[in-house]
């Protein structure tokens, strides 16, 4: 590919590198999220793989990339055969969902509960999937553990969380690492999760004061009288969250990191509190700005239409039966979907590469000779896992 | 020739300085000692870090043996023997992924378009009454939740307009026990859900200004329950948002993308519901000798888009000119009875605000 760029083998032993490659990868998704709108969304499974293969090769662990060998064509797969189980179990949601609203309005919301803990099945096994797709030094990790009991576990501890306001959320993180974890191997080499949920706790729980002085407050506003100074606070709130959940992610990050151990080897990360607040702020601003231009977009359809058309209805009458144009609606439709083609490949570029390359760069390795002489266990897994996540959303 | 390289073989990670003796195939030499060759059309070339490393795998080999080659002349010397190393991990295909996705999307917005509607107008048929009216039941319960308060029950009003149901309902030939019921809510709208209950909004109400154009509204209304128009559009939209729901990989219909393909998928196929619920309120309008163009006049005379809650009827029953040119074609000579007597059309009218 680059054969004229030498870049000499990297500098310090344990230190995780990451290659950057940000303008490649820019291209890398823009193209992706241009064939994904000419494609209809099903380019999605091929720019993943090549998401991933990118993110993989560049990293490199004393002087080694991984590799990741996952195809598009199995993600495919995955997604058809996820159809296939979704279908009736969509039919079926769908007629219960029928029957409660029958009992009492809006009875059906809870069902959305099953999907959640549905869609955490799904993440365990779509992770299985992604582990044993990885390879290093002709190696690869792989994951075993039943992605049901996973989900379960998940839904109490979530329920838990929720219960205690949020202050049992280290515990619960740790605890699911700790399953995760339990199960993940490279070669024969086990590996488990470390670090505790007391340790993340204490990192973190300036940040949950912070959250919940801010509810509290926020309800306080709502009910006292509101004045011109207190009406200004909601939105204030509102431009302190991304420093609050950066913070967070950042520490959970290093947290997690340092948690990771495969047999004797350990890793530790540095990664400053500060180090993604830039980034979830550039995606906030894409975002407003991709919005306005939307707005801008259906304004002028809607307008050019008004202007174009003959009816004969008063204006506000004529403005309704002009925007129910199936054209208008076709070009309103065009530019909806690639607005959000083009909030994705934001997304990907701040939420996806720029944090890896951040989480990475900021990882060390100790005692990597204990994973000198591994020998090579466990087998890919299918992609379904995959499929069921992707189908129930849409995210990466 | 002679180059260096690192191997893994497969196994273990061990990293193995090695070799390779290039020459009617890849040699792998390990302390002069051959370990695996690979031959020329089995080697390709395996993902790798961006710099000037060659990674290789090979077909014939363990999945994950891997060879690692830095040296220049030894990576010509590789690329130039093995054909087949850009294989396997294809960069040409994209032509053959854009056409079979096009493909495919054009056969589900094709089912959408057509097949769907196709489908429900077969199976509304076989459909059973009795979950015809379990669907009206959970219709029922939303509506009661949205617009909140009792019913008006103005005994004198309540009788009038049970004395206009019946006669509509005994001409559009639909049975059923449900009680008609007017709801206090600005809105002017009216609805006939699935299993044939009726309910009318007092802001409806107000802007009549005869028994025939809320007798024509209520008509037109119990057209849909003739026609399940209603169970037709719930098959309807169910199956285009989960075929449109395909492509996008959200099976649920839940994604926000899916509304613009549903309403311009919608908007055609109701108009044709409306244009028979049209005629169906004009046949039954004459069987009771009276006109259904009075409907067309109610209709006018709503403003559009009304916000909060539920829209008005005009938004779920866009009127067009087409729509008016019917309905004053279809207009019969006014020979029955007046449907209501002045009394108890007054009585109605203030059924909420007695």
């Amino acid at each position: 590919m680059n054969d004229q760029v030498t870049v000499p083998s990297i500098a310090l032993p344990n230190q995780v590198s990451f290659f950057d490659r940000r303008s490649d990868f820019r291209r890398l998704v823009f193209r992706g999220a241009l064939l994904e709108f000419i494609t209809a969304g099903f380019y999605r499974f091929w720019l993943a793989t090549d998401i991933r293969r990118h993110l993989w090769s560049h990293t490199s662990i004393e002087g080694d990339a991984p590799e990741y060998t996952g195809t598009a064509k199995e993600l495919f797969l995955g997604f058809l055969f996820a159809v296939a189980i979704l279908s009736p179990i969509y039919l079926v949601y769908f007629l219960i969902g029928l029957e409660a609203e029958r009992w009492k309005a809006f009875a059906s919301t809870p069902l959305a509960i099953f999907y959640y803990v549905f869609f955490q099945f799904a993440i365990y096994r779509a992770r299985r999937y992604r582990v044993t797709r990885t390879v290093w030094r002709g190696v690869r990790f792989w994951m075993g553990g039943s992605g049901l009991s996973y989900a379960w576990r998940v839904a109490l501890w979530t329920l838990w969380a929720a219960i205690t306001l949020g202050l049992a959320l280290p515990w619960r993180q740790a605890a699911l690492e700790r399953f995760k974890m339990k199960y993940t191997f490279y070669g024969d080499l086990a590996g488990h999760f470390a670090a505790t949920g007391g340790a993340l706790f204490k990192r973190g729980w300036l940040l949950w004061l912070a959250t919940a002085i801010m509810v509290f407050s926020l309800f306080g506003v709502i009910s006292i009288q509101i004045d011109a100074l207190t009406a200004t606070w909601p939105f204030i709130q509102l431009l302190l969250l991304p420093f609050i959940y950066g913070a967070y992610k950042a520490i959970e990050w290093r947290w997690w990191v340092s948690g990771i151990r495969f047999g004797d080897v350990s890793f530790e990360s540095g990664l400053r509190r500060g180090a993604m607040i830039g980034l979830y702020w550039k995606v906030i601003g894409w975002v407003i700005l991709l919005t306005v231009m939307l707005m801008i977009w259906i304004s002028a359809a809607v307008g050019i239409a008004y202007l174009l058309s003959d009816f004969k209805d008063v204006a506000p009458e004529k403005l309704l039966s002009v925007s129910q144009q199936v054209p208008v609606l076709l070009v309103i439709g065009v530019g909806y979907v690639a607005m959000v083609l083009l909030t994705w490949m934001v997304i990907r570029i701040y939420l996806i590469h720029d944090v890896w390359q951040r989480v990475a760069k900021s990882v060390t390795v100790h005692n990597v000779a204990a994973a000198y002489n591994v020998t090579t266990r466990g087998s890919p897994v299918g992609a379904l896992g995959e499929g069921l996540a992707g189908s129930l959303d849409m995210g990466f | 020739m002679d180059g260096q390289a690192v191997y893994f073989d497969g196994q273990t990670n061990r990293k193995r300085s090695v070799v390779l003796r290039i020459a009617d195939r890849i040699e792998i030499v390990e302390q002069d000692i051959v370990v695996a060759a690979w031959p020329f059309d089995d080697v390709r070339q395996a993902d790798g870090p961006p710099t000037a490393l060659l990674r290789l795998a090979c077909t014939s080999a363990l999945p994950l043996a891997r060879l690692e080659v830095a040296d220049e002349a030894t990576k010509q010397t590789i690329v130039s023997h093995c054909p087949l190393l850009a294989a396997g991990r294809g960069g040409s295909q994209l032509a053959r992924i854009v056409f079979w996705s096009l493909a495919a999307a054009c056969s589900i917005f094709g089912l959408a378009a057509y097949g769907v509607p196709a489908v429900a107008d077969r199976l509304v048929p076989f459909i059973p009454q009795a979950w015809e009216n379990r669907v009206g039941e959970m219709v029922d319960r939303q509506i009661r939740f949205l617009i909140r308060g009792n019913a008006c029950g103005a005994p004198d009003g309540q009788a009038a307009f049970a004395t206009l149901v019946g006669k509509l309902k005994s001409a559009a030939g639909i049975d059923n026990a449900h009680e008609p019921l007017v709801l206090p809510s600005k809105i002017a709208n009216a609805f006939a859900l699935p299993g044939g209950k009726i309910y009318v909004l007092d802001g409806l109400l107000e802007k009549a200004q005869s028994p025939d154009e809320l007798a024509g509204v209520l008509a037109h209304e119990l057209g849909h329950v003739k026609h399940r128009d209603g169970m037709r559009k719930l098959i309807h939209d169910g199956g285009t948002s989960f075929l449109i729901g395909l492509l996008f990989g959200d099976v649920t219909g839940a994604g926000a993308v899916l509304f613009a393909g549903r309403s311009v998928l919608d908007a055609s196929y109701s108009r044709d519901a409306e244009r028979d619920a049209d005629a169906f309120a004009s046949q039954t309008m004459g069987k009771l000798g009276r006109s259904a163009a009075p409907l067309g006049e109610l209709l006018l005379r709503i403003p559009g888009a009304q916000a909060k809650g539920i829209s008005t009827i005009l938004d779920s029953h866009p009127l067009t000119e087409e729509r008016l040119d019917a309905l004053k074609k279809g207009q019969s000579p006014v020979t029955g009875n007046a449907l209501l007597s002045d009394g108890e059309w007054r009585a109605l009218k203030r059924i909420c605000r007695p």
